[in-house]
């Protein structure tokens, strides 16, 4: 069963209305697996240089993978990937949630959505078919609502990916939001879901996936279970605390980035700290599909239950915007949800106006450690009004439209999230060289860095920081395309996913052959960027980030880019401007 | 180092020694010491029977700590506790030494209180914990000299209670006074597999850790990267790093301190980081 029976592509065009079924081949799921993988190579075979992410001519994937929806441990992630209107670069953006878990068990790995519909419109999948139906009265729905609309006309059970008014109004930072408060957040991908005229994706399914020898699926999956269990991280810190057990850990690092990434050190932390958002607003814990760990929070803010805050949202709307008040940050958190907006680009894109408004530079009523109208402005935002459609395309576009483009905290377009990397220099290099800009998720060195996970390595060298970065960004891509929650990593090893992965789906594949199929997504990733034109000179960080910073304990520190990026090149096979050599693609079987 | 995950495992005493320790721990300890070839399960006396039960018949031994985590006890409570535990099915015994009468220089009180465990220990092994971070490095080579013509097996670093855990720095030096006579236990605060690999480049042979499973998975990311192991700032395993006025002795704390002052490594220590 390679790959397995029920991993069928969906190819949805909404401009023709047609909906064709596609078998995968054994040679792309033995090379790419599914999910980001899979997703990457349709979309690097199927479009060319220099399409515009808001036109008909891009794509839109939903990916799972082989694990999906399989007893293996947080196995129910979906993967939209697209060319990001945000970075122009090839963009895989994950939501936790259930959708994924339902689209598999309908009988689908993908639906790859082509084209532009002429009208409103949102798909129906279920186990006995797929209608592409009118969605007009939905449009200009938040998305709970739309959620709970679209239920109730197709069925009470049914999954929802859909978009808020952000991504109907092509706002560069809108999401994609499940289960009414899980984000495929990053990158814009909301804006491409709202150019093609698609407010929804609802979904049920009801089979179970195959997998190759049940007693082994069983054997495996209880030893992963059991590590879970074992690991601190994710059997105390993520379960009790969800993901805002990081602040006071960056913070005390001197990496919590506050007032734009001009400090490293927030004063007011205590106020918008894990343990008190356990003690004030603290409702219930969440979790997403097949999810032992239970990281999500259900919170109560202003009397009304919201989803989240996670780590990087609490940070977004507070510390880099030097706000303390962690009530109106879970009800800013909530906003996005409900706009279908990014709550990391906002809140960073928020904290770049206010900073360029201390530089009088830009005039609005903004400053830092204020929630004055913020709440309104994120309204503005998603619908394109006054000062929030000059927010709606990001940082970079503000900044360099009010001629202050060092202001804007970004990596390729896509804001910088909550680590400041002049406390981390493999961080660092993982932000530069990130195929889809700023992000914190393509090789999360935090857990070496900061954390000790696997074992604690100085986060101030720079020697040897590539060769981990390289293996991380390929088991990250891997593992993204199983698919599999990032938190896992805490936990399992490698070898683990290997197996976990073999045991699924027959495969005969260890670790290593693992990571090569990672480090072939991520080369592919790399040169569907160098085809729309991006080059060495992207591998950047913002200048601010070579002023050492002044205080706290990542002080008189700046980030040593140039010492690291040769290494890096030299160890993935590219050339000194970072292009994959003929024979390294050759290698990994790609046509370049 | 060219260590294989099995040898690794053999040198583990996985361990709780928590006051709060249920029954079901104790079965999760000894289910794993079998999963993972660990070489002793390390508990506390009221445990050893339950354990010794679920282990009989197998590689994995059952260590039993005495005198534990004080070593204030007198010499006879040590004794008998360590007899009671080798009737209950101890292989093994890890006792804490007389720790105050080490720092008063009464060699005499010292070495009766661990010879008295050996003579209950009946043969099997016995390891002496001198509790590295409440003595200075003449009486923590004077107490491996003791413990060395008390007839124990090996010298302990820590109990995991008191002020400092295992350092290279501690088990080069018991190395150095005991040679290949003895073994050298590294015990307390060892969490990942570079710490183990330290201790053991150091000179221990056997380790003491709550970790043993973290330790033992964590290994496999060993062979994806040579970057893990790349030398980390002195300080980091430096013993004074790790002195605390509110844990230690002054005298003992200060002993430490002043380390630091002629250290060679004086000008990196700028921050604690």
């Amino acid at each position: 069963m390679i790959p397995p029976d029920d991993m069928t592509l969906l190819r949805i065009s909404l401009t023709r209305q047609t909906v064709h079924r596609e078998e995968l081949s054994a040679d792309t799921f033995t090379r790419y697996l599914g999910g980001r993988g899979l997703g990457v190579k349709v979309l690097y075979e199927q479009l060319h240089a220099g399409v515009d992410p808001l036109s008909p001519e891009n794509i839109l994937v939903f990916a799972v993978g082989p694990l999906t929806a399989t007893t293996v441990p947080t196995a129910g992630r979906t993967v939209v990937v697209t060319k990001s209107p945000l970075t122009g670069t090839a963009f895989d953006s994950h939501v936790g949630g259930h959708f994924g878990a339902h689209l598999r068990k309908a009988g689908y790995c993908a639906v790859v959505v082509e084209g532009r519909a002429s009208r409103p419109v949102y798909v129906w999948i279920d186990d006995e078919g797929v209608e592409i139906r009118d969605a007009k009265r939905f449009w200009g729905m938040d998305t709970a609502s739309t959620t709970d609309a679209l239920r109730e006309e197709t069925d009470s059970k049914a999954e929802v990916a859909c978009i808020g008014p952000a991504g109907e109004n092509l706002a560069k930072i809108a999401s994609i939001i499940t289960d009414k408060h899980r984000a495929a957040g990053r990158g814009g991908v909301g804006a491409v879901m709202g150019s093609k005229n698609l407010k929804a994706i609802a979904v049920h399914g009801t089979a179970t996936p195959p997998v190759d020898n049940e007693d082994h699926v069983r054997e495996v999956v209880e030893r992963a279970r059991r590590l879970i269990k074992k690991s601190p991280v994710t059997n105390k810190s993520l379960p009790v605390y969800g993901t805002p057990v990081l602040v006071d850990l960056i913070n005390e690092h001197g990496m919590l980035p506050t007032h734009n990434f001009q400090e490293g050190t927030f004063n007011d932390v205590d106020g918008v700290s894990g343990e008190k958002l356990l003690e004030r607003l603290h409702v219930r814990r969440y979790h997403c599909y097949g999810c032992p760990i239970g990281c999500g929070r259900i919170s109560r803010a202003y009397g009304e239950e919201v989803g989240g805050p996670e780590y990087e949202t609490i940070w977004a709307f507070g510390p880099a915007c030097g706000i303390n008040d962690l009530e109106f940050i879970a009800a800013a958190s909530h906003k996005c949800n409900l706009l279908g907006l990014d709550t990391i680009s906002v809140g960073s894109t928020i904290a770049c106006a206010m900073e360029l408004v201390g530089m009088q530079k830009l005039d609005a009523p903004l400053r830092f450690g204020s929630t004055d109208g913020l709440l309104e402005l994120l309204e503005d935002i998603a619908h394109r009004r006054g000062l929030g459609d000059r927010l709606a395309d990001g940082a970079r576009a503000l900044a360099t439209a009010h001629g202050a483009p060092n202001v804007a905290m970004h990596v390729k377009g896509l804001e910088i999230p909550a680590y400041d990397p002049r406390g981390a220099q493999g961080h660092a290099l993982a932000y530069a060289t990130s195929n889809r800009g700023g992000c914190h998720l393509r090789a999360y060195m935090i857990a070496p860095e900061i954390m000790g996970v696997p074992v604690l390595v100085d986060r101030d060298r720079t020697d040897g920081k590539a060769e981990l970065v390289i293996l991380f960004q390929d088991l990250s891509a891997a593992m993204d395309s199983l698919i599999v929650c990032r938190f896992t990593s805490f936990a399992w090893s490698v070898d683990d996913y290997a197996e976990l992965t073999s045991a699924v789906t027959g495969l005969e594949l260890d670790g290593r052959g693992l990571l090569r199929v990672g480090e072939r997504i991520w080369n592919m990733e790399r040169l569907f960027n160098i085809r729309e034109g991006f080059t060495r000179q992207d591998d950047a960080l913002p200048q601010r980030f070579s002023v050492p910073l002044p205080e706290g304990n990542s002080r008189d520190r700046v980030v040593h880019l140039d010492e690291m990026l040769p290494e890096y090149y030299r160890l993935r096979g590219w050339d000194e401007d970072g292009r994959p050599t003929d024979e390294k693609t050759r290698s990994l079987g790609i046509e370049a | 180092m060219n260590l294989s995950p099995e040898s690794l495992a053999r040198m583990i005493d996985h361990t709780v020694l928590k006051p709060e320790t249920k029954r079901g721990k104790i079965k999760q300890l000894c289910d794993e010491a079998l999963a993972y070839g660990f070489g002793a399960v390390c508990i506390n006396p009221v445990h050893v029977e339950y354990a010794a039960g679920l282990l009989e018949g197998t590689d994995v031994k059952v260590c039993c700590v005495v005198g534990f985590p004080l070593g204030a006890t007198l010499p006879e409570v040590k004794a008998t506790e360590a007899r009671h535990a080798v009737r209950l099915g101890a292989d093994e015994i890890d006792m804490v030494m007389n720790i105050g009468a080490m720092r008063d220089g009464d060699r005499g009180l010292v070495k009766r209180d661990m010879e008295g465990v050996v003579a209950a220990a009946d043969g099997r092994p016995v390891k002496v914990i001198l509790e590295t971070g409440l003595l200075v490095d003449d009486e923590k080579r004077e107490a491996c000299e003791i413990a060395m013509e008390a007839g124990a097996r090996y010298v302990k670093t820590s109990t995991g209670f008191g002020p400092m855990g295992a350092t290279p720095y501690d088990v080069r030096l018991m190395r150095e006074v005991v040679g290949d006579r003895m073994g050298v236990k590294a015990a307390g605060g060892i969490r990942t597999f570079a710490d183990a690999l330290r201790l053991i480049d150091a000179g221990a042979d056997r380790l003491g850790t709550s970790s043993g499973v973290a330790i033992v998975e964590g290994y496999k990311w060993a062979k994806y990267s040579d970057s893990w192991m790349k030398p980390v700032r002195p300080c980091w395993l430096c013993p004074s790093r790790h002195a605390s006025l509110a844990k230690q002795p002054k005298e003992v704390y200060l002993w430490y301190k002043q380390r630091c002052i002629t250290c060679p490594h004086r000008d990196e220590n700028i921050f604690n980081d």
